[in-house]
């Protein structure tokens, strides 16, 4: 083999090799709709506790949308030919989303029940904590817009602490607006892109 | 002229350089995902996953999910080693055959 085939050969297993580990860390799952699925449950659960004066409106609709994820979740599992592999930052991403959602489901009726509540302190504490997620998954993913979905939670955490009820529900209602449904709807269209692209590669 | 490393000839294999690629980069992958990644047929993806698992590379766990069988790979320390010197020497020949 003369000098400059082996260099090529050298140089096309290098490439390969960044182009099967690229492609063992690309993700084809969907989780857009999650975002959008929470968005929606947080705009009903405000809207009927509001105009319904429901007390139980958040703990029912809450319960409501993490049975409804967990059977689209087991559903698309189950529909699912070729299971894709779990990456570190797959696995990261899941376990810091649970913990959230276990310390929401644990606490908020906590809160409520011992009758401990205020709307300002629901609002900054729930926003901080998806602040908090939102700002590791986009450090992990390394993904901007995730990102700025956490500093929008963070500052509706701070404004809440110096707001009434009604101006503390108005900057709830537009951090769920900007970082749930429009992130989520983005994420869906950024998704269904990747999809495309891979099935064009395929 | 310093004397360039040897190339692990159980890596060199393209098949079998891109399966370990891909394991680097998950925790552990399906025969089914590998094949899928890879376009090998299965004797050929079997064959050269047991030279893996017989250089310690990589390794295998066999499982029945609802009654179909799943053969399940995960690369091994030894192989993310293996993986790391191989890469390095690579980039040092390339290294000197550029320069």
């Amino acid at each position: 083999m003369t000098a400059t085939n082996e260099e090529l050969e050298l140089k096309d297993r290098l490439s390969l090799i960044e182009t099967m580990i690229a492609e063992g860390r690309r993700t084809t799952g969907s989780y857009g709709w999650v975002f959008l699925l929470w968005g929606v449950a947080y705009y009903i659960a405000i809207g009927w506790d509001i105009l319904g004066h429901n007390p139980w409106a958040w703990v029912i609709t809450m319960t409501i949308a993490l049975l409804l994820m967990m059977a689209i979740l087991w559903y698309k599992a189950k529909q699912q030919t070729e299971k894709n592999p779990l990456t570190r930052a797959g696995r990261s991403i899941s376990v810091i989303w649970t913990a959230t959602g276990i310390s929401m489901m644990m606490l908020f009726p906590a809160m409520g029940f011992s009758a401990r509540f205020t709307p300002q302190i629901f609002v900054a504490v729930a926003s901080a904590m998806l602040g908090t997620s939102n700002a590791a998954s986009g450090m992990i993913l390394k993904w901007k817009a995730q990102i700025f979905c956490a500093m929008v939670w963070w500052a509706a955490s701070a404004v809440a602490c110096f707001t009434s009820v009604a101006q503390c529900t108005v900057v709830f209602l537009v951090a769920i607006f900007l970082c749930q449904i429009v992130f989520g709807i983005y994420l869906m269209i950024v998704e269904v892109d990747q999809r495309r692209k891979v099935a064009s590669h395929a | 002229m310093p004397e360039l490393p040897e190339l692990n000839p159980v890596i060199h294999g393209k098949l079998r350089l891109a399966l370990l690629s891909l394991l680097v980069g998950v925790e552990e992958a399906e025969f089914t995902w590998l094949r899928s990644k890879t376009g090998a047929t299965d004797g050929n993806l079997g064959a050269q996953l047991l030279k893996l698992e017989e250089a310690g590379y990589v390794s295998v766990k066999k499982k029945f999910v609802q009654r179909k069988p799943q053969t399940i790979y995960r690369i091994t320390e030894a192989g993310r080693e293996a993986m790391a010197e191989y890469v390095q020497a690579l980039k040092q020949m390339l290294g000197g055959t550029i320069g």
